[in-house]
């Protein structure tokens, strides 16, 4: 081999290092910060005390109220406390589900990241990635802005890991103007609504409306009809072992789910409508009806038919049940990491985070559904008629259920939510969904 | 047909048969175009149009609907909100380097593999086939672990060097499959002349090889440029984010800002589409020189 | 017989930095997935070892296993019977258009647009009629109002609208790989035909196919490929619904993994789908290598 070839090898390698080093180039200072945060520190010319937190959160939409009221609270946060700097990676929720998975598998979870409620946060809680925050709630006060009892949902062993950031419940909204063409009146019973969703049909007017390729927003209604056949605590009672999915109360809850979709109350091709494009229907004054958690307020005070828009609470169901037992939906929820490098540093953050919260939320309209108590004079800050309608509601919550996913391991809830989308293509025996129901428990004990 | 043909030593023209003959094949043929042109080229109107539409008009779905005034805040939002600028650079730059890696470590491994005298040269082609068709998905988790240990979590070594990685096999299937087929007597002349193999490799099959690493580069190009579940991961910072993150940032737990999307794809597809229109030739004709005999 | 004698060192030089990061990155990450599937494993917390549990349960007690199997192949053999169109297609053009390079890069475009507008578009298209849907009114307006369909929720035929869909996205990129494999047979091997009387369609069943091969063979790899990788088309258009009707290998893999929270079945599952990569590559290589000897 001559000279050219030493040559060649040297510049090759070189190639091949500065390719490296570039992809290394754009970092900035990637040593001495915490757990998988290591960038852009640039500002303040890298000073050594300068920590970073990571913020991984679920509101990415720069166009949404609520990324903007988070970027509001951690720069006034980040002016306070000179040298600290808040890092938000903001994914969309599909997104950070797996994020945060694939992160927990390797123990490289985000000093705040977001979970859900109840049983999706426990292999979180029993893998202990999660600091207890039982001190920090206490300082500042942060504990009693909290509504009552919310925070069990996020206790474990009497540890609370996470704080919530929202509670709503669910209602049937509906369009004044639709009923009143179609000379409907509000349903008080179960049997009602059937009869309404008919006569709307015969009027040719959609009904209501669904996003269930999304698959929770079925089950969600599917519960709250349970939650009346049974009354609150059927699914803690299967795990309690005191009961089955083959109990009387499951089958009448799939007979009555499905006289309402066989009465044509949903859009053809629901299981193709995302959550998004189903409730457009409802925002558009397309269909009549729409059963959804609260957080659907502000989205539907902003569409073409606020205004016209009123809400119900749930009807009994054969009689059964009490209108005042709710689908309750406690919000995802900010948890710090065990492992976070900055743990203190971060605690008062999210403390600080906290306390602002609903001040802020107040102020952008968000404040519909917030797990904190709110201030302020919601009427003169310009809430529509709806939107104390809602919150009226809310003071008539006697209790209720949590949807499937919430209360069940995760294997058990994907067969069900599999099982309910399935009813809006055809047309099932209810002792057979409840077989369904039962295997799918059985094989993920 | 056993000839060995130099890929870079002809110059094949593109032969041209039946043409100023209009025959009802030729008549038939043309319509058939047509209508793929209208089929293919559709969705660029219709994203256009989509991005200049709102939300409401979007999610009704009507598919020939015009909006009813152009919105063009969508496009504010995408640059603005979306962080277009930061988003696009950060996307040509991991892009870039990825096709740069991917070209250089291939051709050197497709060289070994298709020119050297060496007993293990099939088992290496073997081990890249096996490769070949394994999903990224599911290997998030262990690459997680190993960029832990090896601390470039959150850089963009942490996406390219797995785009590297996982676009290899394809591309050393392609390259060898090129390089087999140039004579050898090009480097037995060489190394009579005196070439060493680095220079045989540079200044002789790299040059030939120009047309197999366009498709190269193509192939690269479409799997990383949209490529979201890696980058969204392993990258937490802001000032790393790619395009697909700008896509996706509009997308919350209970709204999608359908527009500020469209708004955002066509201004990501813009810079794409003008630099392929612009090579297009150089594409086709340089690929023409290209991979027979692969 | 390869001429070049190099050292081991310069062997290494050249095989060894692409190698290495290969194994490291492809390699022993799936490996190290495969061994999941021999776990109990919530992602998570702890993990028990079960041995080939999670095999026996995909293989005899996982009802949406198979029939997503079934779906992927499926998808895999329409993606392949695909590019003998494509060829043909691209043949037409050479033949019959001057300056192609327009028609081709126009093709190709769909490619480069992301699922999320693909999915986006085309469920306008097979929306129900009633919701705006353009194939159901166009179907009505032409007076085939009984050839509607609800083309993404009818469980029976929501899968062919999604392979559909893929074979529209991806007709342009396979017709560019095509076209220019066509493109660089060189002249004089047509004009030598030509004398010996092949003109047109002959020619290029005695020309234009057997010196295609290898590049039919590279589309029909990655017409493989990526149709066992499909994966964000059918999130985006129906997310494996409804009930599982569209469900394939790598949805249902991520289901498990991710939101059923069976990573050590998801794993299983992956190792599956490996293995028959493994034997497709192998199966797609004999055959190919037979056609190769038997032409060449």
């Amino acid at each position: 081999m001559n000279k050219m070839n030493g040559i060649l090898k040297v510049v090759m390698a070189g190639t091949l290092a500065l390719s490296l080093a570039a992809c290394g180039a754009n970092n900035g200072n990637n040593e001495g910060t915490n757990t998988g945060t290591n960038a852009g520190t640039d500002n303040g010319g890298g000073k050594k005390e300068d920590i970073t937190i990571t913020f991984q959160n679920i509101y990415p939409d720069p166009t949404d109220p609520k990324n903007g009221m988070i970027k509001k609270i951690v720069a006034q946060y980040e002016k306070d406390h000179p040298g600290v700097k808040i890092e938000l990676d903001s994914l969309n929720t599909d997104q950070q589900k797996v994020k945060l998975k694939t992160q927990a598998a390797s123990r490289e979870v985000p000093d705040i990241t977001i979970v859900n409620p109840a049983a999706q946060m426990k292999p979180f809680v029993d893998a202990k990635l999660f600091a207890p925050l039982n001190d920090m709630v206490a300082e500042n006060g942060l504990k009693d802005t909290f509504q009552e009892g919310i925070l069990d949902f996020y206790s474990f062993d009497d540890n609370l890991y996470a704080l919530p950031d929202g509670n709503n419940i669910g209602l049937v909204y509906y369009n004044k103007e639709l009923f009143d063409q179609a000379g409907v009146k509000v349903p008080t019973t179960f049997e009602e609504m059937v009869q309404v969703v008919k006569d709307l049909k015969a009027k040719g007017i959609q009904p209501m409306a669904i996003g269930e390729k999304d698959t929770w927003t079925g089950s969600f209604l599917f519960m709250n009809v349970l939650l009346r056949t049974n009354g609150p605590g059927f699914l803690q009672e299967v795990i309690d072992g005191k009961k089955t999915f083959e109990d009387p109360a499951f089958t009448e809850a799939v007979d009555a789910f499905q006289s309402l979709i066989q009465a044509g109350a949903f859009q053809e091709g629901a299981t193709s409508f995302d959550y998004n494009a189903g409730e457009n229907l409802f925002k558009t004054g397309k269909a009549a009806m729409y059963y959804m958690g609260s957080w659907a307020t502000g989205g539907i005070e902003t569409s073409s038919v606020n205004g016209k828009v009123g809400v119900f609470k749930f009807p009994t169901v054969n009689g059964k049940g009490d209108v005042n037992e709710f689908m309750l939906a406690p919000g995802s929820a900010f948890a710090i990491s065990a492992d976070s490098k900055h743990l203190e540093e971060t605690k008062d953050f999210l403390n600080y985070f906290m306390l602002n919260f609903p001040k802020e939320a107040f102020e952008v309209k968000g404040a519909v559904g917030l797990a904190q108590k709110v201030e302020g004079d919601f009427k003169a800050a310009g809430y529509s008629d709806m939107a104390m309608e809602v919150l009226g509601m809310f003071k008539d919550v006697k209790g209720g259920d949590l949807a499937f996913d919430n209360t069940m391991n995760p294997g058990t809830a994907q067969g069900h939510l599999t099982s309910i989308q399935n009813l809006f293509v055809q047309k099932m025996e209810s002792a057979k969904v409840s077989k369904e129901h039962q295997s799918a428990y059985d094989s993920n004990k | 047909m056993s000839q060995s043909i130099g890929a870079g030593a002809i110059k094949p023209q593109a032969r041209v048969r039946g043409k100023g003959r209009w025959g009802i094949g030729k008549i038939a043929s043309y319509i058939l175009f047509g209508v793929l042109l209208v089929t293919q080229l559709y969705p660029l109107l219709w994203l256009a149009i989509y991005s200049l539409k709102s939300n409401e008009e979007i999610l009704a779905g009507r598919f020939f609907a015009l909006p009813a005034s152009p919105q063009w805040v969508n496009f504010t939002n995408a640059v603005e909100s979306g962080n277009y600028f930061k988003y696009l650079y950060n996307s040509l730059f991991v892009t870039t380097i990825t096709m740069v890696g991917v070209l250089l470590l291939a051709s050197l491994v497709s060289f070994a593999i298709s020119r050297f005298r060496w007993k293990y040269g099939p088992a290496v082609m073997l081990v890249f086939l096996i490769g070949m068709m394994i999903p990224m998905q599911a290997t998030l988790l262990p690459l997680m672990l190993i960029f832990k240990n090896i601390n470039i979590l959150n850089t963009h070594a942490s996406i390219i060097l797995p785009y590297i990685a996982f676009q290899t096999p394809i591309a050393v299937f392609i390259l060898s499959g090129f390089m087999r087929t140039i004579p050898h007597e090009i480097e037995e002349s060489a190394v009579v002349d005196g070439a060493g193999v680095f220079r045989i490799f540079w200044n002789i099959i790299l040059p030939v090889s120009v047309p197999p690493m366009m498709t190269v580069c193509i192939l690269t190009f479409i799997n990383i440029w949209n490529e979201y579940i890696l980058a969204s991961t392993f990258i937490s910072s802001e000032a790393l984010k790619t395009l697909p993150f700008g896509v996706n940032s509009f997308v919350s737990q209970y709204s999608v800002n359908y527009g500020a999307i469209g708004a955002f794809l066509v201004l990501g597809a813009l810079p794409v589409i003008i630099i392929y229109f612009l090579l297009a030739d150089k594409i086709t004709k340089g690929m023409v020189a290209g991979a027979v005999k692969g | 017989m390869n001429v070049l004698k190099v050292s081991k060192f310069t062997i290494a030089l050249f095989v060894l930095p692409c190698l290495l990061l290969y194994v490291l990155l492809v390699f022993v990450p799936i490996i190290v997935s495969m061994y999941s599937g021999l776990l109990e494993w919530n992602g998570i917390g702890e993990s028990t070892f079960v041995g080939l549990a999670n095999f026996k349960t995909m293989f005899f007690d996982d009802a949406v296993f198979w029939p997503s199997v079934r779906r992927t192949l499926m998808f895999a053999v329409f993606s392949m019977a695909e590019i003998p169109v494509v060829l043909f297609i691209a043949i037409l053009l050479n033949r019959y258009v001057k300056k192609p390079n327009f028609l081709v890069s126009s093709y190709f475009l769909p490619i480069i647009l992301s699922v999320v507008i693909i999915g986006q578009l085309w469920k306008t298209i097979y929306n129900p009629a009633s919701m705006g849907g353009m194939l159901n009114q166009v179907l009505e307006a032409i007076g085939l109002g009984s050839w509607t369909q609800a083309w993404l929720t009818d469980p029976s035929i929501a899968m062919y609208s999604l392979y559909f869909v893929a074979l529209w996205q991806y007709f342009g990129y396979h017709l560019l790989i095509q076209f220019t494999g066509i493109q660089n047979i060189p002249a004089d091997v047509y004009e030598a035909a030509k004398i010996d009387g092949a003109d047109g369609l002959k020619a290029d069943w005695y020309i234009t196919f057997p010196m295609n091969i290898p590049i039919f063979k590279i589309s029909i790899v990655l017409a493989f490929i990526g149709s066992l990788q499909a994966f964000d088309l059918t999130m985006v258009m129906t997310g494996g619904g409804p009930a599982h009707a569209t469900d394939l290998i790598s949805t249902h893999m991520y289901n498990m993994s991710f939101l059923s929270m069976k990573y050590g079945y998801g794993s299983a599952i992956a190792a599956f789908l490996v293995l028959v990569c493994l034997v497709a590559t192998f199966i797609i290589n004999f055959i190919f290598g037979r056609v190769e000897r038997k032409y060449t």
